[in-house]
């Protein structure tokens, strides 16, 4: 059998990000001393490499800070690395349940918004709008503010609005981890879905045991820096391993 | 296979689209550019009493104050014929500005939970903040109808140049937009800043009294009254009070308005596209 084409490509990518409270010390001290580069700088990803393939779900691990949401802000496009180049074959959506949109307007007015955003069609938008928000059983509070939700009702509006353009690559950042049982089951088989139409997931979760099931691959980074990268059982075997000791 | 043969069809993510491109790009997302706007709208007087009669309220309450001081306190409009349609002309046009502008400034900081989630062409969120404000002033434009009709100045054939004025107007607006939004990504204080640039611009863009009262003596240096009238919306706030009062108006004033405004639009779009990738990473 063949090898499927690549579909993502990462190659020696450094990034790294500017803190904006340490701005004013940095001009102060600057106009001060007259040295510094007047910037204080996070080296978040420090030279990590890799390839995925299509169909491929891969998931990536490693403790607090070790740079794994910087990554995929990179990989969905919206952080340039500092160093080193990242090739795609088609647009990536990120899935994150950090960010909200719009969190005074309502759900239903973030799914028009969001899925606008990602380039759909008005006309198109509203031949699914009655499906996504069926997907995301929000019922009456689908008109309520995105504010007044809480991270499981965010996660379903969020995944409803990155799946519907059917993404080559979705980009998935903790946005299973929040939801009931009854939503993970139903994302999951969304995401088959997405993988065998030849699409890619790659997904940052805590939970292992939705790596084990989910993803035939996973990446350990540490620090920045890739720890491991290999079939998803053996990788997190490895980590559970060094986390307890 | 080999590797080679499969990056082949991959594409670097992070470039920046050519001008062409991203245009079209933009161009394809023009629902998003309108949804944005009608979206600000309904939330901005939300939590009002009123809601969205603060529209029509703002502005007027604001021609209200204007006319009070300048009008019956300070004497301002000796001479003047119609002081009241004159000065909510120039009020309404200077506003559409300085909303766009000020509006501008914050359409990229926020927003940062959009940035942070989705792709699009970055330069659509100055672009709908520019449009949100247009909407209103559709409001306001109304009132100045009303208003010319209510004081005897009716309706006029030159109303048919309006669309034209706020083309030109827009190109102006969206400019300063763009400059200002990057200036504020870059320098957070750059959003507390503008709005006491544009209340001292106000007093030498004639909106509430003519500057040529000021400017037309002796005493004045030719180099202060060039940089004078080199302000575009001084030649802007004129074009409108042409349209409504049919105040006399230049051919060459409105030529150096239209290259002004476009100069703008160029620069702007340019100084925020440079730093397209940049947005939202802080």
């Amino acid at each position: 059998m063949a090898v499927p084409p690549l579909s993502i490509s990462v190659r020696n990518v450094h990034i790294e990000y500017e803190l904006y409270s340490d701005r004013r010390a940095a001009i102060a001290q600057r106009l001060i001393t007259r040295t510094g580069t007047g910037r204080s700088v996070v080296r978040a990803v420090r030279g990590i490499s890799f390839d995925v393939r299509e169909g491929e779900a891969v998931g990536v691990i490693g403790s607090n800070g070790s740079g794994k949401s910087t990554l995929f802000s990179a990989l969905a496009g919206l952080l340039a690395p500092a160093r080193g180049q990242i090739l795609v074959s088609g647009e990536p959506t990120l899935l994150g349940v950090g960010a909200s949109l719009l969190p005074r307007a309502s759900g239903y007015r973030n799914i028009r918004i969001g899925c606008l955003a990602l380039g759909m069609s008005s006309q198109e938008i509203d031949a699914r709008l009655p499906e996504l928000i069926e997907f995301t059983e929000l019922g009456e509070a689908i008109h309520r503010p995105l504010r007044t939700y809480s991270s499981g009702m965010r996660a379903r509006l969020h995944f409803a609005i990155a799946t519907s353009v059917e993404p080559k690559i979705l980009l998935i950042d903790e946005g299973l981890a929040v939801g009931d049982r009854r939503f993970r089951r139903k994302s999951n088989q969304r995401i088959r879905g997405l993988l065998d139409k030849a699409g890619t997931l790659m997904m940052v979760t805590h939970s292992l045991g939705e790596i084990r099931h989910t993803c035939d691959r996973a990446l350990w980074i540490e620090q920045g820096k890739l720890v491991a990268d290999g079939e998803a059982n053996d990788v997190v075997d490895a980590y559970t391993e060094a986390s307890e000791r | 296979m080999t590797a080679t043969e499969n990056a082949t069809a991959l594409r670097p993510l992070h470039t920046q689209a050519p001008v062409d491109r991203y245009l079209a790009d933009m161009w394809s997302r023009r629902d998003f550019a309108v949804a944005m706007p009608v979206e600000q709208i309904r939330a901005s007087h939300q939590d009002t009493l009123l809601g969205n009669i603060w529209h029509l309220g703002n502005p007027m309450l604001n021609v209200a104050v204007y006319y009070l001081v300048f009008g019956l306190m300070l004497n301002t409009d000796r001479g003047i014929r119609n002081f009241i349609l004159w000065l909510t002309v120039g009020v309404f046009a200077y506003r559409l500005t300085q909303a766009s502008v000020t509006g501008g400034a914050r359409s990229i900081s926020r927003n940062q939970g959009l940035l942070r989630s989705l792709r699009f062409p970055r330069a659509l969120l100055p672009v709908s903040e520019v449009i949100s404000r247009l909407l209103t002033f559709g409001f306001e434009l109304g009132v100045l109808a009303v208003l010319a009709v209510g004081t005897g100045e009716g309706v006029s054939r030159r109303w048919l140049a309006l669309p034209f004025v706020i083309l030109v107007h827009t190109m102006l607006n969206l400019g300063g937009a763009f400059i200002t939004a990057r200036l504020n990504d870059s320098f957070r204080d750059v959003e507390q800043i503008v709005p006491y640039m544009f209340r001292l611009l106000r007093y030498v863009s004639g909106v509430m009294f003519p500057i040529e009262r000021y400017l037309d003596n002796a005493t004045t240096a030719p180099y202060i009254q060039r940089i004078f009238n080199l302000n575009p919306l001084v030649d802007l706030v004129n074009l409108y009070r042409w349209v409504f009062l049919g105040l006399p108006m230049e051919l060459f004033q409105v030529a150096q308005l239209v290259v002004v405004s476009s100069l703008v639009l160029m620069v702007g779009f340019w100084y925020f596209r440079r730093a397209e990738l940049r947005y939202g990473r802080s």
